[in-house]
């Protein structure tokens, strides 16, 4: 697996799916129940526990997913219990978190639910992490 | 009292140009914010689910799933899934290759499966690697399509139906918990 680091620390607005794989998108009927492992951007509405390693991430309203999340860009709008690491972080207005979330960058919608602790870390970090995570 | 009203009037006049700014500026935020929020979260689904034919799960060709799939609709995989993949009618897209058990009502192979197919209609397309015992109803097997195992036209009789009806529930109750996670969102939603 190629390490994340070397994808654009730039956030690519989310929706512009003008990449090389056509995204991932499980539907709102789809449960797993195991880990998920992509260089691309994955869509949840359903149901995931379990770790998901991605560039991307969109857990759309009505999603729900608990684990852990290591991933470039994670956009939430559904309900997510657990951690993420990541460099970019946008929670929407509809999303409702339990867990800490490790970031260099967030933005919170108004109207999001937020339990847990949502702390800065360098850019460096979560290259370190993703070797941890690839060692692993 | 003259500072009260020397305050007031300017402090009126202040509140009064900041407010509505503020308000505009809020009331100018949030519609973006919601333009913002619903394009990229309900459009996609349009745009992804519209060009392959009513598939509502796509495991795309770069996604690796260690784990158990589950659904009440239709699934395509088009990516690794190294577990069981349950689903009303599963693809198997060409490229993909999935190691485990796939269930369903219609299941269609075009890649490779290391394991087991229990489906009712089966079809394995010329591009179809199968590995495994085939357990069906109804099976097409188009010329070029490598099997390695039995295809036994039990699906639905004594052996399997405990299975399946083992399995079956399994499913519904996973939907259950889907169902009550999306009312509890919405319930959320509507307080927010």
């Amino acid at each position: 697996m190629p390490a994340l680091s070397r994808v654009a620390l730039v956030p690519v607005p989310l929706g512009n799916d003008g990449t090389e794989f056509p995204a991932s998108h499980l539907g709102k009927a789809l449960t797993i129940k195991g880990s998920l492992e992509t260089t691309g951007i994955v869509h949840i509405y359903g149901n995931v526990h379990g770790q998901i390693t991605a560039d991307r991430l969109v857990i759309g309203a009505g999603g729900y997913v608990e684990g852990d999340i290591v991933a470039n860009d994670v956009r939430i709008g559904g309900r997510f219990t657990g951690r993420i690491y990541a460099r970019h972080v946008t929670l929407d207005g509809s999303a409702e978190i339990t867990g800490r979330i490790f970031h260099h960058t967030v933005t919170v919608a108004k109207g999001a639910r937020i339990d847990g602790r949502m702390p800065w870390r360098p850019l460096n970090f979560f290259e370190k992490f993703e070797h941890l995570r690839e060692a692993q | 009292m003259n500072m009260f009203t020397r305050n007031d009037k300017p402090f009126d006049t202040n509140t009064a140009s900041t407010t509505p700014a503020r308000d505009k500026t809020e009331t100018s935020v949030a519609p973006i914010a919601e333009t913002k929020r619903t394009p990229p979260l309900a459009p996609p689904t349009n745009e992804i689910a519209t060009p392959q034919t009513r598939v509502v799960s796509v495991i795309s060709k770069a996604l690796k799933i260690t784990g158990q799939l589950e659904s009440t609709e239709d699934i395509q995989v088009d990516g690794e899934v190294d577990g069981d993949v349950r689903g009303i009618s599963v693809k198997i897209g060409s490229n993909a290759k999935v190691k485990g058990t796939v269930y369903g009502d219609t299941v269609e192979l075009a890649g490779t499966i290391d394991g087991k197919i229990e489906a009712k209609n089966v079809v394995l397309t010329s591009t179809a690697h199968m590995s495994g015992d085939v357990v069906h109803q109804d099976i097409k097997i188009e010329s070029g399509a490598y099997i390695d195992g039995h295809c036994r036209p039990e699906f639905g009789k004594a052996a399997n139906k405990n299975a399946h009806a083992a399995a079956k529930p399994a499913a519904i109750a996973a939907t259950g918990s889907v169902r009550d996670k999306a009312g509890s969102v919405a319930e959320f939603g509507t307080r927010a």
